[in-house]
């Protein structure tokens, strides 16, 4: 019986080691379909149902359209570069899109590694790319990322903590002291902070207090002036008021954390409150970010879509490319995924009045209407560095519950103006 | 006659040349995929960003704020970790080794966490440890109504939580080593100690323990190497930087912040450190065990 | 016979004691896994929810009234002990596709339209059931996994050949180092070791790139290649620890009686060593099994199963259930491996014949 088991074992080895001698052919698709296959790397759409609904209502009608097989994948910013750096120097080559992160564009574009759009973009006379996102998809005047998903940031609020809102406050036109005062409110009430901000370092803190400044008059980085000043004042006060939930150093992403209720307030990236808005629309409240003197602040990510240098099926690439970004189905893919915000001009008419819409047009007047930024992460060596020098202003400061002084701020600007790239 | 001799001289060296030839594919195979890679990350280790010998690769990680933390949480976790894991394994082992009815399904259980992938660990202990998560909810269903911020506690409190989650994952892996040396100690040998007059301390002391040598010095030199390169774990409860560790802190450079102007030098420094240290000490425990040249004995 | 009983009895309470502390350590080692398990059969409402339920609801509870935007749905919490609102709207397929994901109990629009001509008929709040669908996380992530098969067969020859790599080239050195006396045995097994200890994070790109420029670019076998270096290691170590616990003079007994020095390897200490094997087999096959680092970078049109389980769930946050649910699918075919392989680890001394 043992002898029989062992056998067995060797021979199963012995065939997996056979088999995977033979050379790799992709024994999936059958020999008659030898369909050209297009290799899409994303960092977008990661969340399993949107990466459904990617698949099912984007892609498909793509495949089916021009007999072609486009292979979807998700993998982050980090990864990707990582791989095209093997794929570029060893030249294998496979992968033909990729869809990155503004603040890693730079990387991308310094490297070589993806064809130059510019012409290309010039012929698209039907859509008109938002030009807040120029300073990332663009450099030295020419195209090479086509921007897809804009996000801005919108305050969400679990409806048990409307209970506690400032005498006054309106949730469309709140302000950020109105916001500091709700959170320090609902801590006293409570006996707990529910205000959720992501404490681990290098996550969105850069972001959540960027939009901060930006409403204060504040640039972007900026973390000593003036109007930053005021701004980490507003944090201040929540933190002198423990209105920061107690497991915030251990948050990556407040998704999580306002589903489960352990937090009730904040205001974060649209998709993602969008998420957890169609978890369950009648426990939240969304709103557009608070306001400061100068209007609504607020940062603005995109990813962006590129073609890899290199890539056997450039022209394919360029055909889906052209697909993606028509306004109508920027539309389609902004309002199956979350409520990204197309950064089309033209894709605004398209419209409707859903409630995803709603996420999508609250999302929009931030980005119209306020003071937004992009994200320079170009001009830094390393942008998680930056991000880390806000974080750690939050963490010893802030969430200590210590005064913000102007020399703790004066020592987070030298931070981040060393981490400036040197020429 | 000369023939003769030449045959024997032959056979001779042939047989001093076995132990090299059987060892000879290891070697080999780490030539090809992996000497490279290793001594180019050394050249670089000692090279600045134009290229120039230097020693200020080292020099940085040793000024990095972080570099004593780091070597003291590895210090801590390395020590409480080996010592836990060894003690709880050579335990479980010991006790699925006395063939009780259910022993073998007893190891499959006891074996579970460590066929668990990172995904499946990482999900388990974030919901586990989060203020709403299961540890809460099961203290609250056991009448605890408080909750227990768990990531949010002390520098010790997180790692000891650290220890604790890690050797719940790592001690199957010890333990099937131990196991597998206890199979092959006749139970005629244990039998003899209790014969004469033994108990099970002296049995396990004078018996056991000492014929399980170099399996026990196989198990806790395998899981030293990997304890003081923790750093997974920590990465996905709490991020990086909130309690530095020594491969933490390659990592950090490698993926966190990769375009740093020095992120390739402090990355390559601290590798070349943590192999020196990850050397040292597993060199000292092997002297200390006395694994080097002193196992004749233990052959016989 | 009788005279025995007072001991039997006293053996029963020992073995009852003895028993019940295994079953203790047990159910004390499988508790995160059961927590785990229940987690990746709860919806996402319930898995979001404190207390955590321990085990999945089998049914749900809905109520529909109207509301503002259109018709309010409810559902039945358990904890609280009330309906609590979940959603305000007039598209009925929102409530459906909301029904089936959030709620994880599905329920066809044209059962909604029925619900709610209930409803218009005066009947306020309409009350109703639906049964939950439990593999609702396994349903998506199978879904969204695309070519989880193959990759899965995939990974299952990649661990193959590395269990046969690691084990035919570190058992050879294994046996070497356990069973001669050479010059530089200490200082070779020593360096054989120090793959292990150079931290791997560091050199994972270097050595994909060499087997790229191989030619082993989206090979399995490449994989392969590059996981053996960490478990030859491991293999030697352990192995040539087991070989040195297996007494020589067994084999110089079956020299005595005509054997080959090889036929007595083969029939005497290869079935003994078969426990250490069995270990390094295991560390090398999990090796394999849950690596994704190497395998994203080396692979493009035949990813492992651990690739396409990361890139389903690397951006599951708010999905906490389904990210169990990945886990433990990549998970399963480890435990199957362990569940077979425990038997070889676990062998009886005497169990195998001369």
């Amino acid at each position: 019986m043992k002898k029989v088991s062992i056998l067995m074992l060797i021979a199963v080895l012995g065939v997996s080691l056979l088999t995977a001698f033979t050379p790799a052919t992709p024994a999936e698709a059958p020999p008659e379909q030898v369909k050209q296959t297009l290799v899409f790397s994303s960092r977008l759409f990661s969340p399993p149902q949107e990466q459904e609904y990617f698949i099912n209502e984007i892609i498909k009608p793509f495949e089916e359209e021009h007999g072609v097989i486009v292979n979807f994948q998700i993998i982050d910013d980090q990864t990707l570069l990582d791989r095209a750096a093997v794929q570029q120097s060893t030249n294998h080559v496979t992968t033909d899109i990729v869809v990155a992160h503004n603040s890693r564009m730079a990387e991308w574009i310094e490297a070589g590694w993806v064809e130059d759009m510019t012409e290309v973009v010039a012929g698209w006379t039907d859509r008109t790319f938002s030009t807040a996102f120029e300073g990332q998809t663009h450099m030295d005047g020419s195209q090479y990322f086509l921007p897809v998903g804009a996000d801005v940031y919108l305050l969400l609020a679990n409806n048990k903590a409307l209970d506690y809102l400032p005498a006054g406050a309106e949730l469309d036109t709140i302000t950020w002291e109105q916001y500091a005062e709700w959170g320090a409110a609902v801590a006293a009430g409570e006996g707990e902070g529910k205000v959720c901000i992501t404490g681990i370092p290098a996550k969105s803190w850069i972001y959540m207090f960027g939009g901060t400044g930006l409403s204060y008059g504040a640039g972007f980085p900026d973390v000593n002036s003036e109007g930053a000043m005021e701004a980490w004042k507003v944090w201040e006060t929540i933190g002198k008021a423990g209105g920061f939930v107690p497991t915030v150093l251990n948050i990556d992403s407040c998704v999580d954390p306002m589903m489960r209720e352990e937090s009730w307030l904040t205001v974060f990236h649209n998709a993602r409150a969008g998420q957890v808005y169609a978890s369950n629309e009648t426990a939240f409240t969304l709103a557009p970010a608070p306001t400061g003197p100068v209007g609504t602040g607020s940062i603005a990510g995109v990813s962006g879509y590129a073609i890899m240098k290199g890539s056997a099926n450039y022209d394919l690439a360029l055909q889906f490319l052209e697909y993606l970004t028509r306004p109508d189905i920027q539309v389609k893919i902004a309002k199956g995924t979350g409520g990204f915000i197309p950064p089309v001009e033209e894709a605004l008419e398209f419209l409707g009045n859903e409630a995803i819409d709603e996420v999508i047009n609250k999302a929009v007047l931030v980005l119209e209407n306020g003071v937004v930024s992009g994200v320079p992460a170009g001009d830094y060596q390393d942008w998680g560095a930056v991000k880390q020098c806000y974080d750690d202003i939050f963490e010893d400061t802030i969430l200590a519950g210590a005064d913000v002084t102007q020399a703790r701020l004066d020592e987070g600007q030298t931070c981040v103006e060393d981490l400036l790239k040197t020429e | 006659m000369a023939v003769a001799i030449g045959n024997k001289s032959f056979r001779n060296v042939w047989s001093k040349a076995i132990p090299y030839l059987l060892i000879l594919p290891v070697v080999v195979y780490y030539a090809l995929f992996w000497v490279r890679p290793v001594l180019k990350t050394v050249f670089e280790s000692f090279r600045d960003t134009a290229g120039q010998f230097t020693l200020q690769n080292y020099a940085m990680v040793f000024s990095d704020p972080d570099f004593i933390p780091a070597v003291r949480n590895t210090a801590i976790i390395v020590v409480f970790s080996v010592t836990l894991e060894f003690l709880a394994a050579l335990f479980l082992a010991i006790l699925i080794n006395r063939k009780f009815v259910g022993s073998s399904f007893f190891l499959f259980v006891a074996m579970v966490p460590m066929a668990l992938p990172a995904v499946a660990v990482g999900a388990m202990w974030l919901t586990g440890l989060t203020a709403h998560g299961w540890l809460n909810s099961l203290l609250f269903y056991l009448g605890v109504s408080k909750k227990i911020y768990w990531l949010a506690g002390s520098e010790w409190a997180l790692l000891a939580i650290i220890i604790i989650i890690d050797a719940w994952q790592v001690i199957p892996s010890v333990m099937i080593i131990l196991l597998a040396g206890l199979q092959n100690i006749p139970v005629e040998a244990e039998e003899a100690g209790y014969v004469f007059g033994g108990n099970f301390i002296t049995v396990l002391r004078k018996i056991t323990i000492p014929m399980l040598q170099s399996t026990i010095q196989t198990a806790v030199i395998l899981r030293l190497i990997s304890a003081i390169q923790i750093w997974l774990i920590m990465v996905l409860l709490m991020g990086f930087n909130r309690l530095p560790v020594l491969v933490e802190r390659i990592v950090y450079y490698h993926e966190e912040v990769p375009g740093l102007d020095i992120s390739f030098q402090m990355a390559s420094g601290y590798t070349i450190i943590v192999s020196v240290i990850v050397s040292i000490a597993a060199l000292l425990y092997l002297k200390v065990s006395g694994a080097f040249g002193g196992n004749q004995e233990a052959r016989q | 016979m009788i005279k025995k009983k007072p001991t039997s009895l006293a053996k029963i309470i020992k073995s009852t004691i003895f028993y019940l502390f295994v079953t203790t350590l047990g159910v004390g080692i499988l508790l995160p896994a059961f927590f785990l398990v229940s987690l990746s059969f709860l919806s996402t409402r319930e898995a979001y929810q404190f207390p955590l339920p321990l085990l999945p609801a089998l049914s749900a509870k809905y109520s529909l009234t109207f509301g503002d935007r259109g018709y309010l749905l409810s559902v039945y919490d358990d904890f609280d002990d009330e309906y609590q609102t979940v959603l305000d709207t007039a598209e009925l397929e929102k409530m459906s596709v909301y029904m089936r994901s959030q709620i994880g109990a599905p329920y066809d629009i044209p059962d909604i339209e029925d619900r709610i001509a209930e409803l218009e008929s005066g009947t306020d709040p309409v009350y109703f059931k639906a049964r939950k669908n439990l593999l609702l996380n396994y349903d998506l992530f199978f879904k969204v996994t695309r070519d989880a098969v193959p990759a899965l067969i995939r990974s299952l020859q990649i661990a193959g050949m590395t269990i046969v790599i690691s084990l035919s080239i570190g058992g050879m050195a294994g046996y070497a180092f356990a069973r001669y006396v050479f010059i530089g045995r200490d200082a070779l097994k020593f360096s054989v070791l120090f793959v292990r200890m150079f931290p791997g994070v560091a050199i994972a790109l270097p050595m994909v790139i060499i087997l790229a420029n191989m030619g082993f670019y989206d090979q399995p076998i490449g994989l392969s290649l590059v996981y053996s270096v960490g478990s030859i290691a491991l293999t030697v170590w352990i192995t040539a620890s087991i070989f040195m616990g297996i007494p020589e003079s067994l084999e110089e007994a079956a020299q005595v009686f005509g054997a080959t020095k090889f036929q007595a390897f083969l029939k005497i200490t290869f079935p003994l060593a078969l426990p250490g094997l069995a270990a390094a087999a295991m560390y090398a096959f999990l090796g394999a099994w849950n690596e994704t680092v190497s395998a994203i970078i080396l692979t493009q049109f035949n990813p492992t199963f651990a690739v396409v389980v990361y890139q389903t769930l690397l951006g599951a946050v708010g999905h906490v259930n389904l990210a169990a649910a990945g886990g433990l699918a990549m998970a399963i075919p480890s435990v199957i491996f362990t569940f077979f392989i425990r038997r070889y680890i676990n062998q009886m001394w005497g169990g195998v014949t001369v």
